[in-house]
């Protein structure tokens, strides 16, 4: 017992002392500005724009996930449903770090709302987020007051599994509607998002699970066994879809003549594409999508942890991928100034943003597990 | 209300550079960003090549990528047609500068005009730092520091926030050319009202078959291009098999 205290104190100091390094990324950001990252006027967005995204939309997907029990009514995984919702705060927590971060100033992410536009998927994403985040809290704290089924949850309920559809499509649509950048054009990137969404929302809350267990050995996944295996199902069927998508995707890559796409496969980086191989997509989704149809490894606490821990960091390596090709060759002009295609590495500071996102989403983790009973069902 | 529009003629462009340096002094256009920039191409193969140059900078487009993105309104179209830019509501999100299908925004990622403000000095008790010439000169930031440009828009955007061409705005609504239209001395460059009749750029596309950048896109750019220079004479001839 003192040696779990003792562990969960250490965790605590680790967990200090990355936010207290991320405070200090924060300032130096705020003062010297972007150069800071490994960032220029053709590769823009980086690694803490794709940590939003892949937090964000892991968000996302929690809450459509609670909507199960919630919106859907499906009482069997109301035992999930308190956990997901407050992981799915939590995260969406850590994606503000990440895109406070990235624009460099949270002033900036407030004046959003003062002059609005209405035409800009920017601005729709930033309401959107902010409202889920206001929702899901209240949400939350009615269920904590065992307030699960009054009219007033149910429809915050309503409310943030609406939004949690519509926030990914939204995410999916700033770049959808790029024309000028083929390899992001169209509607596709919305389902696409939507579908990666859900993807890393159950493997984090599968994972999450996985890991809680092991450490506290609180017993939980074996008194719900059944409900984890078929929560792992639904995991396998979501997996599939993405593959599907991925496949589509590859497919379009492989037959185009289109400039942009050329670019595309020659452009290797630090996020999985190596010697033409999207690695990210073979190790992070198609092999765990493989030995998730294995029921054995379905069945098994380690099979759950290794599938969903791959496909975790590989849908995160994904959203690199998608955001860095597109940006890969300058624009115009700006061919003048700098190579045809150019390669990208986060500098130190683009690491200790993500590493801040991840520290605060994990301190939420942790002090909620404490002292607000996730694992609560409704009387 | 008169809508901007320039005409860039090809044949007269010697491609000397003016225009971006004339822009730089006007705009007070840190290092690493250009408003006014260029496209060069080489096509050809060795010894049967040939240089193109095609001048550009922000075609004010009429359905700009840029202004539909903007979360803030920042990027904004002013009723001349001008696509203008408010630093003070810019939150840095760079989403113009990923929309533009031309590649002519930047981000200001650090301070701008930073080596001015060095003290270093290339020999010591010789020649003066950088900013001992601003502070001798009574400049401000730099020395070739335009206050004018402040009129309309930050003389110096900040770090942060995105910048591009403004068709040099502040100096039209005083009925002045835009700098780089000025500064060209082959008179490549030739602004006025699309929408007047006699204008001489209304003449001018009337008299030529003018291009744009990227027409397909639908932007409905406001940036002609005419003619193109090409002195090269050939043999006639039918080819051969």
């Amino acid at each position: 017992m003192s040696e779990k205290k003792g562990l969960y104190g250490i965790w605590l100091v680790v967990l200090g002392i990355l936010i207290l390094l991320g405070l200090y990324t924060a300032l130096k950001l705020f003062i010297e500005g972007h150069g800071l990252f490994n960032t220029n006027d053709v590769i823009l967005w980086s690694l803490p724009l794709g940590v939003y995204i892949f937090l964000a939309l892991t968000s996302s997907g929690l809450t459509l996930l609670a909507g199960v029990p919630l919106v859907l009514k499906v009482k069997k995984y109301e035992p999930f449903a308190k956990r997901l919702v407050f992981l799915s705060i939590a995260t969406l927590m850590g994606a503000f770090v990440a895109i406070g971060l990235e624009l460099g100033s949270v002033q900036h992410m407030f004046w959003v709302f003062f002059s609005p536009n209405l035409s800009s998927p920017i601005w729709w994403l930033a309401l959107i987020y902010s409202v889920e985040l206001v929702v899901l809290i209240v949400k939350f704290w009615r269920m904590h007051k065992g307030d699960w089924h009054s009219s007033f949850s149910n429809t915050l309920g309503v409310i943030s599994f609406l939004l949690a559809m519509i926030a990914p499509l939204m995410i999916g649509s700033i770049f959808g509607i790029t024309e000028s950048r083929v390899t992001y054009f169209g509607p596709m990137m919305s389902i696409y998002s939507l579908v990666l969404g859900l993807l890393s929302g159950t493997a984090l809350f599968l994972l999450y699970s996985m890991i809680f267990h092991r450490v506290t050995g609180d017993g939980d996944v074996e008194r719900q066994t059944s409900l984890y295996n078929e929560f792992t199902v639904i995991f396998a069927y979501i997996a599939s879809i993405a593959v599907v998508f991925s496949l589509v995707k590859f497919a379009i890559e492989s037959a185009t003549t289109v400039p942009e796409f050329l670019i595309y496969h020659k452009f290797e980086h630090a996020f999985g594409a190596w010697q033409g191989f999207h690695f990210e997509v073979l190790l992070g989704l198609f092999l765990p999508f493989l030995l998730l149809l294995i029921p054995s490894v379905r069945r098994s606490v380690g099979g759950k942890t290794v599938t969903s821990g791959l496909i975790l960091v590989g849908t995160l390596m994904m959203h690199m991928e998608i955001l860095l090709a597109g940006q890969s060759h300058p624009v115009g002009p700006k061919a003048e100034q700098y190579p045809e295609f150019i390669s990208y590495f986060p500098s130190i500071w683009e690491w200790l943003v993500f590493v801040f996102a991840l520290a605060v989403m994990l301190l939420l983790y942790t002090l909620g597990e404490r002292y607000l009973k996730l694992m609560e069902v409704p009387q | 209300m008169s809508r901007y529009a320039m005409v860039i003629d090809l044949q007269r462009c010697v491609g000397c550079g003016s225009c971006s340096i004339a822009c730089r002094n006007e705009n007070n256009v840190p290092d690493g960003i250009y408003w006014s920039n260029k496209i060069t191409e080489t096509v050809g193969t060795f010894p049967n090549v040939r240089h193109h140059y095609i001048p550009t900078l922000c075609n004010h487009c009429e359905y700009a990528p840029c202004v539909r993105g903007c979360p803030t309104k920042a990027m904004h179209k002013l009723d001349n047609g001008i696509t203008m830019h408010d630093p003070k509501k810019c939150i840095g999100c760079k989403y113009c500068e990923f929309n533009c299908p031309y590649g002519v925004i930047y981000f200001n990622w650090k301070e701008p005009h930073q080596f001015w403000k060095s003290n270093k000095v290339l020999l010591k008790g010789g020649t003066s730092s950088p900013q001992e010439e601003v502070e001798k000169i009574g400049a401000k930031k730099t020395p070739y520091f335009n206050p004018e440009r402040g009129a309309t828009l930050p003389a110096s955007r900040p770090k942060g926030v995105v910048e591009k061409c403004t068709f040099c705005d502040h100096r039209v609504r005083k009925g002045l050319l835009p700098r780089c239209v000025e500064a060209c001395p082959a008179n490549a460059r030739i602004f006025g009202d699309i929408k007047a009749p006699d204008s001489d750029v209304t003449k001018l596309l009337g008299k030529f078959r003018p291009f744009r950048l990227r027409e397909q896109l639908g932007t409905n750019p406001h940036v002609f291009y005419v003619r193109d220079f090409n002195p090269a004479q050939y043999r006639p001839t039918k080819g051969g098999v």
